[in-house]
């Protein structure tokens, strides 16, 4: 079996594995610690303050926007342009279709994907260069932290470099490290990307019954 | 009436004795760190465990506190906080609990020292970091769990915990028990007021606080007066009067439980719809959200503060106020655990429009107001006293900005500590208590 094989082969069908029982194992975790159950009556409704604090979270709070334009910048950035690349870029559309036997849908165009990768690199490089920098960040970051940002970095790198699709050696090692990634998500703080749903959902919760907006 | 400042600084002189008067704590030191996973174990459930989940350690949360704001100085992050409970989560309740154990060290006891302080002396649980986390992490919440845990370790800080004993103990708070209430009672009765004691039934519990009592005459004072102007049927009683609740501030629950029963029993008895909780922020909270949750069932009564009482008597049009503030500019400062963690915004809003006057807003208001730098027990603290000033001089800025000519609250915790900051750095603006201006503005 050549390298090319195993990593669009086993190595392919592990990380998808990895990730989805990974995800699965520690949300089931997190859940089954129950709920404590809250015996104050309600001044308004809880799940109402769960719905709003799911949406409300996107943008800053009112008066802290100001000191946190960094954080708001890269973070912006970051993400829309990796959600734009993930579901847009022409490569990753054909992959969700060949591979997934998903119905294809219009792909970016090539300058799109030229600037949404340039804008997401800022992003991400934005949110890195604070969490080595910042006092307060280099404070409370861990070792995965950083792990998880040059893994997304060599991921977004290496997926720039076999955009062309010329040289077969880059589309292997991008879809290697998308595996290494895969592997390492369900353990890290990447996780975030489901357990916001979770966190926000209780502190809608919690505070929506008490008829603060959250 | 203003506070008499000589008064206000021999109660400042006693709150300084205090780590004098703690006594030693139950839990030995080699059993410390073992009660702090107790109570973790016990606490964590999964809005808990979503919580530490889903923190990405971006550090929003530290440009949201007033003390990490003042100071700039990391160890004040509000999520660095809760870094034994994150460790205790990783390695004993998370799903990879197996690997964390491997590579992550455990809780020692120099830990449980450190973040006393950070717990303790540098956290009001004012939420305001719980209200800027973009993942939602309940910042707040997991505070309070530190320090239930820090508390079963026998680590409250020395003052705190002395006035945690004494209520603990005796029932009292700062010397004050039913002798200090019905002194306050008569005096009231020797101006003219009909002020109910202990009656049998009454539709309405009124709380008072040792504050009131001590130092805030006139607030238990327009209690009285509003009460009797409304024709309520209301009663104090003497077994039940003290709304403050140091078992809740300082973590220990034994204490908070038994202050609360109290109070709940006598509502209970005396047939009480609704029980009003002086202008005492934590006492709030502690009655109306985790009263019911103390007692093991849903309360049988309603639990008010009595800004939200005089607010929404107001609102139904059943208040008329004399409008004695035309002319005054004035700002509002939202306490913490009444607004932020209770909902009541509206209410003394609405007070203060009835009572005529020009009110501005603090540039950071309602939901996210800073906080007064002495709540969740700060004030009892002595080694909190220079961040406390800290939290006060932002408060100052923020109030100068607006160009209101005074303060006004609803919380004596919150006063106690503009006081002090106004006696230390002689600010011209006065500190005003809602329920005083209400007092004042009563229809003849």
């Amino acid at each position: 079996m050549t390298v090319t094989e195993f990593v669009d082969g086993p190595l392919w069908y592990f990380a998808l594995a990895v990730f989805f029982l990974g995800i699965a194992w520690r949300l089931v975790v997190i859940l089954a610690n129950g709920w404590r159950g809250d015996l104050s009556r309600p001044r308004r409704s809880g799940l109402t303050g769960s719905v709003r604090a799911l949406f409300s979270r996107f943008a800053p709070a009112p008066g802290i926007g100001r000191r946190i334009g960094l954080h708001l910048t890269g973070g912006y950035l970051f993400h829309l342009g990796l959600f734009a690349l993930l579901l847009f870029a022409a490569p990753h559309v054909a992959f969700y279709a060949e591979r997934l036997s998903l119905p294809a849908w219009q792909p970016m165009p090539h300058w799109a994907f030229v600037l949404v990768s340039e804008l997401a690199f800022i992003g991400l490089m934005l949110l890195w260069l604070n969490r080595v920098l910042n006092p307060v960040t280099r404070l409370i970051s861990s070792t995965g932290d950083h792990l998880s940002s040059i893994l997304t970095f060599l991921v977004m790198l290496s997926g720039c470099l076999a955009l062309e699709q010329a040289h077969e050696p880059l589309r292997v090692l991008h879809f290697f490290l998308v595996e290494v990634l895969m592997i390492y998500f369900p353990f890290s703080s990447l996780m975030h990307a489901f357990t916001f749903v979770l966190s926000r959902e209780a502190l809608g919760y919690r505070y929506g019954r008490r008829g603060v907006p959250v | 009436m203003a506070v008499d400042m000589n008064v206000f600084r021999g109660f400042l002189q006693q709150v300084r004795q205090l780590p004098a008067m703690a006594q030693p704590t139950e839990c030995p030191d080699t059993e410390r760190v073992a009660a702090v996973k107790a109570v973790f174990k016990e606490r964590i459930d999964a809005g808990v465990a979503s919580h530490l989940e889903a923190c990405v350690h971006c550090g929003i949360c530290a440009e949201a506190c007033h003390f990490f704001v003042q100071t700039g100085d990391p160890q004040f992050t509000p999520i660095h906080k809760l870094e034994p409970l994150r460790r205790f989560y990783r390695r004993e309740k998370g799903p990879f609990a197996w690997l964390y154990r491997l590579i992550e060290r455990d809780i020692e006891e120099t830990d449980l020292e450190q973040w006393q302080r950070l717990v303790y002396d540098s956290c009001t649980e004012c939420g305001r970091c719980s209200f800027a986390c973009p993942q939602g992490v309940d910042i707040a919440h997991m505070v309070v769990i530190m320090r239930r845990a820090l508390a079963n370790a026998g680590l409250i800080p020395a003052g705190l915990r002395a006035v945690e004993q004494e209520q603990g103990s005796q029932g009292t708070v700062f010397g004050v028990g039913p002798k200090q209430l019905m002194a306050a009672v008569e005096a009231l009765r020797v101006r003219g007021y009909e002020v109910p004691v202990d009656k049998d039934k009454a539709d309405v519990l009124v709380l008072t606080a040792t504050t009131d009592i001590l130092l805030f005459h006139d607030a238990m004072e327009s209690t009285v007066r509003i009460m009797n102007h409304l024709g309520v049927d209301w009663t104090i009683h003497t077994c039940a009067f003290e709304g403050a609740n140091f078992g809740m501030l300082s973590g220990y629950e034994k204490v908070q439980k038994a202050a609360s029963e109290r109070i709940i029993r006598e509502a209970i008895r005396c047939g009480a719809k609704v029980v009003i909780i002086p202008e005492c922020g934590h006492a709030y909270p502690a009655m109306r959200w985790e009263g019911a949750n103390e007692h093991g069932e849903p309360l049988p009564f309603e639990v008010m503060a009595i800004s939200e009482f005089i607010g929404r008597q107001v609102m139904d049009g059943k208040l008329s106020l004399k409008p004695i503030g035309k002319g005054r500019r004035v700002t509002y400062h939202d306490p913490c655990k009444v607004g932020r963690h209770g909902g009541v915004f509206d209410e003394p809003r609405a007070v203060l429009d009835a009572l005529g006057v020009e009110r501005v807003e603090l540039p950071d208001n309602r939901e996210m107001n800073y906080c007064c730098g002495g709540g969740a027990g700060l004030f009892v603290i002595d080694t909190a006293e220079r961040y406390r000033a800290l939290a006060f001089d932002l408060k100052r800025k923020q109030v100068e900005a607006t160009g209101a000519q005074s303060l006004i609250t609803a919380c004596d915790s919150c006063r106690l500590s503009f006081l002090a900051g106004t006696d230390r750095t002689q600010w011209d603006r006065p500190i005003e208590s809602l329920v005083e201006l209400v007092g004042q503005a009563l229809p003849d």
